[in-house]
């Protein structure tokens, strides 16, 4: 159902990335510029009893050093307001900045960050989910209760955010089943580790600040900036060049106040990059470690009737955008599963350690892991193929969710049929081989976005968007949809964006949200053009504009493609009179309401533009070492209308080698002290080129009409999340019992299998 | 601060004889310096262009390997494939395409990590080392040139030019398997390098078993010798398994923990006397043994 017939489509940014002619934040330069380092904490929970910058400000060379008490008292955060641009009074994880200094060169500015003389008295290290939430625990926020938190909370101590989902009578369902099966799974943390570590340049003219940044949320720096240096959005512009990956690491507001800050007060250009270390602990992007606790009861006959849930989330020190985890993960917990009754809780949980942010589908690849292992453990109990058990219990067309919302036609069994039928499922394997099978579900966020559209005198076209591009290449989808309503080629047109002083905002490239949303402005936009166009048409061709179609860059009159005119032609003379320009923001679909009960309701309950998945992974292990290989994975998603096929199958290729990394072997070790140990890509183990498995992916199209143009809806997370599950399902037939920690490590696998516990 | 260019092994002694440091490929010295494992030398000699450093040579003694040949000739030279195969096993291992073609044989060995891939399988073959220094040179066992994790006996002054092969035995075959969670880019959590000579009746004429990733140098299993001498393969497995599981004194760290180590070096050992019998009897496993039985992560 592609809408351009273009079978490879070439991204405009393509080019320059490959031939290394484009421009990254690193690659600037500006007149003067100074380089910025941070002092961080370097320890992971203790009150500042010392802190003097007075031996690094003297230094020769530099220009500026900053600490908290050098910039406006702000305490800012999107939801939960919990922390400030430099520590004041306490660290509360490694990572923390306490000063920031700007000089000369690198060099400099690490000896005058080394010569910032800091002392510590320890606080008490808060690291274990369960004990943080005991009474009586030490607090990592002392004084939270001052903080201006809005909604809900529940009063457990270190719990930041909690939220319910609730249906039924849970107590009453769970006695009516047959068979009631506990599972405790454990799910370390991990990173989004986008290639470009990031980088940010600030330059500073009159009373306005110019920020170039890898932000994978251009508006969302902004709006941080303004809030923690108090200043008004029409000073504050914030540029990305080419962006060097994100995969969430890179979405809120980040270094960019300080590095402006830095620039303010050495009165120069100030430049910040990042070491790969850096880029690993200082960001509050770490993908959160998780407790699970499901329990589920089914009928002897394999019908699902009761859930319950328990969830533990790691927030690390302070609430980034974390603070809606709860109930994403708890909308994940009870799964696109019909039942009668259902309860999950979930709760976001301080801990010294580096606070947790939106990672590609937050929550959600941890969650279906241990929901989809759980699952398989049900279909065992009751002597029923997973897969089976699976198709009797799944939500469908007319059928109400866990959280109460009713599915208009989904496409979730088609996907498990498609995933299934594609891969080795049921077939004779040998015996250190075995398919995996799991499915999964996720929103898409609708939200307002905006984009302008025009067409210059000499018929080439340009869209002006909010929108940013970090590699999904939904950015450049959008060229194909102002193609499609103007009858011209996406070749035909520019893109200018990333840059909030250019264009009408856009949330940024977080959520799967770009063409879901970003799309429908961009339509809108090129609608109004293409009025105008016919319009011009009507008049030149002596037709009725309702008459007129445009094509193959063309307007011409319906049923006499003879009696046409170009739109180069046009354009010249709309250049001479009133121009062409678009402009659209499309309206954004409705979040549907939901009947359950849900405590500290954070606006996830009811899914617009759902998304389903199946993955089937086919994995050996060596079982004398506990190491997995995937070798094949048969996936399909059901993401509605399919606008760009080389960008969607990339987006699945990509969240698929995303997720065999957190079944295997991604995960951060913490130490005694709450710091990471493993902080380098020596020890902290991506996959390679080497290890991709081959992947086979099959789009089942529904589109959606609560959703973006043509039905589309999100795509760039959803393949992240039933991977790792996927994978778990098929070492735990090979190990005949499920491995309960992740990532799965060789040797947990290894120790599951020798009985042992780690 | 100098960096001088030899071209000659005689410009490089005497650049040494000054104090300078050796760089051949230098992906064990600039990356670690990167890491602030060690700063750079204040003064380096990079040997990489001296072309008597590089080449293998069939002599009266068995072979020599120059210190230059990279990881990358090494997996497809012919000889050290057709004869020291253990040797390419381990070469095709290391790190990346990148990382065969700049890092070198003798960077390898003088680095002296106690988990470079190629220290078990020299051992196992009973290779040599050849020092050179501007007063002279001298011939060292590798047992000698280890002193511990990072260090070896060389003096400042001294340059390896060389490794020495014996001649290679009639029925004679060497594979060297390592423990890896990924497919590049890995370094041995342990690894295991065995040369098995055959008699004519199939079983175990003779054998040496050497360990990487277990101790603080390269570790040879003692014993082995007396142990499978007479053993079928089959029956050698178990054997060797549990002498080099006692033997090992491994550490806990990041990437494993030493009871997991200990169980994995012994399976590590079983494959490697498994797959080195297969090819003294004559089969063809192609290089990397990881990779054609599906060891590890293959
Ligand atoms: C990404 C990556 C992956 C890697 N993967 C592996 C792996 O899988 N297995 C593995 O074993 N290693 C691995 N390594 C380590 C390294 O590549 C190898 O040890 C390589 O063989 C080193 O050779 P080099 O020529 O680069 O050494 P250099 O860095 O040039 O030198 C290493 C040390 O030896 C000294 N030296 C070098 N040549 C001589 C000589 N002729 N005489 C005296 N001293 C000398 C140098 O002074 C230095 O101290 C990896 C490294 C990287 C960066």
């Amino acid at each position: 159902m592609a809408i351009a017939e273009v079978p490879r489509f070439v991204r405009a940014d393509g080019p320059d990335k490959v031939t290394g002619s484009g421009r990254y934040a690193a690659d600037i330069n500006l007149t003067g510029q100074l380089v910025a380092k941070f002092r961080y904490a370097g320890v992971s929970h203790a009150r500042i009893t010392k802190l003097d910058t007075s031996a690094a400000s003297a230094m020769p060379g530099v220009f500026a050093v900053l600490t908290a008490a050098d910039v406006p008292d702000v305490i800012y955060s999107p939801v939960v307001p919990d922390r400030r641009l430099f520590a004041k009074d306490v660290v509360r994880f490694e990572g923390e900045l306490v000063a920031a200094v700007a000089a000369v060169d690198a060099a400099t500015a690490q000896a005058a960050v080394d010569a910032i003389v800091v002392e510590y008295e320890d606080l008490p290290i808060v690291d274990d989910l369960e004990a943080a939430m005991a009474d009586g625990s030490p607090l990592v926020h002392q004084d939270w209760e001052s903080y201006a938190v809005t909604g809900d909370t529940v009063q457990r101590p270190n719990v930041a955010s909690f939220s319910s989902i609730e249906k039924g009578d849970v107590d009453t369902a769970m006695a009516s089943a047959d068979h009631v099966v506990t599972s405790r799974y454990v799910a370390d943390g991990c990173h989004a580790l986008p290639i470009e570590p990031r980088a940010v340049v600030a330059q500073w003219e009159g009373e306005k600040v110019t920020i170039w940044t890898s932000t994978q949320v251009p508006f969302d720096a902004r709006a941080g900036v303004c809030e923690t240096l108090q200043m008004p959005a029409s000073k504050v512009r914030v540029i990305v060049p080419h962006l060097g990956g994100g995969f969430g690491g890179k979405c809120g507001f980040h270094f960019e106040a300080h590095v402006a800050a830095l620039a303010k007060a050495a009165r120069r250009p100030v430049k910040l990059v990042f070491s790969r270390q850096e880029e690993m602990v200082a960001p509050d992007r770490r993908r959160e470690g998780m407790i699970v606790d499901i329990t589920s009861g089914v009928k002897a006959d394999g019908t699902l009737v009761a859930r319950t849930g328990w969830i533990a989330i790691d927030n690390g020190a302070y609430t980034a955008d974390a603070a809606f985890f709860p109930q994403l993960a708890a909308m994940h917990v009870a799964g696109p599963y019909a039942m009668e009754a259902v309860k999950v809780e979930a709760s976001l949980v301080y801990t010294n350690h580096q606070p947790s942010g939106s990672v590609r589908a937050p929550t959600a690849p941890q969650a279906c892991w241990a929901l989809e292992s759980h699952t398989d453990e049900l279909a065992a109990v009751v002597g029923m193929d997973p897969v089976e058990f699976r198709r009797a219990n799944i939500v469908d067309e007319g059928v109400e969710g866990a959280a109460g919302q009713v599915y208009g036609e989904i496409g979730l069994r088609r996907c498990l049929d498609a995933a299934v039928g594609a891969s080795a499922y049921g077939d004779d394997l040998p015996d250190d081989e075995a398919v995996g099978v799991a499915i999964s579900w996720w929103p898409s966020f609708p939200g307002p976005s905006g984009a302008y559209i025009k067409i210059d005198s000499d018929g080439s076209g340009m869209i002006i968007t909010g929108a940013q591009e970090c590699g999904t290449g939904s950015v450049m989808t959008l060229r194909m949809l102002a193609a499609k309503e103007l009858g011209m080629e996406p070749e035909d047109f520019q893109l200018v964006y990333q840059d909030t002083s250019a264009a009408p905002y856009d949330t940024g490239a977080t959520g799967s949200q770009t063409l879901l949303n970003n799309g429908r402005a961009v339509v809108e936009g090129a609608r109004e053009v293409a009025a105008q166009l016919r319009d011009l048409a009507a008049d030149q061709l002596e037709a009725a504009p309702d008459d007129i179609v445009l094509a193959s860059g063309k307007a011409h009159v319906s049923g006499s493609p003879d009696k046409a005119v170009s739109i180069v032609e046009l354009a010249g003379i709309a250049a001479e009179g009133e121009m062409l320009i678009g402009k659209g923001s499309g309206t954004p679909p409705e979040y549907p309401s939901v009947s359950a009960m849900c405590v500290g309701d954070q606006g996830l309950a009811g899914w617009a533009g759902p998304q389903f998945a199946c993955h089937a992974v086919h994995v050996r292990l060596d079982r004398e070492t506990g190491v997995v290989r995937v070798l094949d994975v048969s996936a399909a998603h059901d993401s509605g209308t399919i606008i760009n096929p080389v960008a969607a199958h990339g987006q699945v290729e990509g969240g698929i080698m995303m997720g065999v990394g957190q079944a295997l072997t991604e995960g951060t070790q913490y130490g005694d002290d709450a710091k990471q140990r493993n902080t380098g890509l020596l020890e902290y183990k991506l996959q390679t080129a080497a290890d991709a498995p081959t992947i086979r992916t099959e789009f089942i199209e529904i589109p959606d009409p609560n959703a973006g143009p043509y039905g589309a809806k999100g795509l760039a997370e959803a393949p992240n999340v039933p991977t790792a599950a996927a994978i778990a399902n098929g070492v735990a037939k090979l190990v005949g019992t499920p491995v309960r920690q992740l990532p799965m490590t060789a040797e947990r696998v290894w120790m599951t299998s020798e009985g042992m516990s780690s | 601060m100098s960096f001088t260019i030899a071209t000659t092994v005689d410009e490089a002694l005497v650049a040494l004889g000054a104090g300078a440091r050796p760089i051949a490929g230098g992906t064990d010295l600039v990356v670690g310096a990167r890491h602030g494992k060690a700063a750079l030398p204040g003064d380096l000699v990079a040997i990489d262009r001296i072309d008597e450093l590089g080449g293998v040579e069939l002599d009266s003694a068995g072979v020599r390997v120059g210190a230059l040949m990279s990881h990358a000739e090494l997996m497809t030279d012919p000889v050290i494939v057709g004869s020291y195969t253990a040797i390419a096993d381990a070469s095709a291992l290391v790190g990346s395409p990148s990382t065969r073609h700049v890092g070198t044989l003798g960077g390898n060995v003088m680095n002296g990590s106690p988990a470079m891939d190629t220290g078990a399988p020299l051992t196992v073959l009973g290779a040599t080392a050849e020092l050179r220094s501007v007063t002279g040179s001298r011939t060292v066992s590798l047992d000698e040139l280890w002193a511990g994790p990072g260090r070896t006996t060389a003096d400042l002054g001294e340059l390896l030019v060389a490794l020495h092969l014996p001649p290679a035995q009639d029925r004679c075959g060497s594979a060297y398997v390592r423990l890896e969670y990924r497919r590049a880019m890995e370094i041995a959590v342990v690894g295991a390098a065995a040369a098995v000579t055959l008699a004519a009746d199939g079983t175990i004429a003779s054998a040496a078993v050497a360990l990487a990733a277990v101790a603080p140098t390269i570790l040879s299993v003692d014993g082995v010798d007396q142990a499978l001498v007479g053993c079928t393969p089959a029956d050698a497995g178990p054997v060797v398994a549990a002498l080099a599981s006692e033997q090992a004194a491994p550490i806990s760290d990041l990437r494993a923990s030493d009871r997991y180590r200990r169980h994995c070096i012994g399976v590590m050992a079983k494959r490697a006397v498994d797959a080195a019998a297969r090819r003294a009897d004559g089969e063809s496993i192609a290089v990397p043994v990881n990779r054609s039985l599906g060891i590890g992560a293959a």
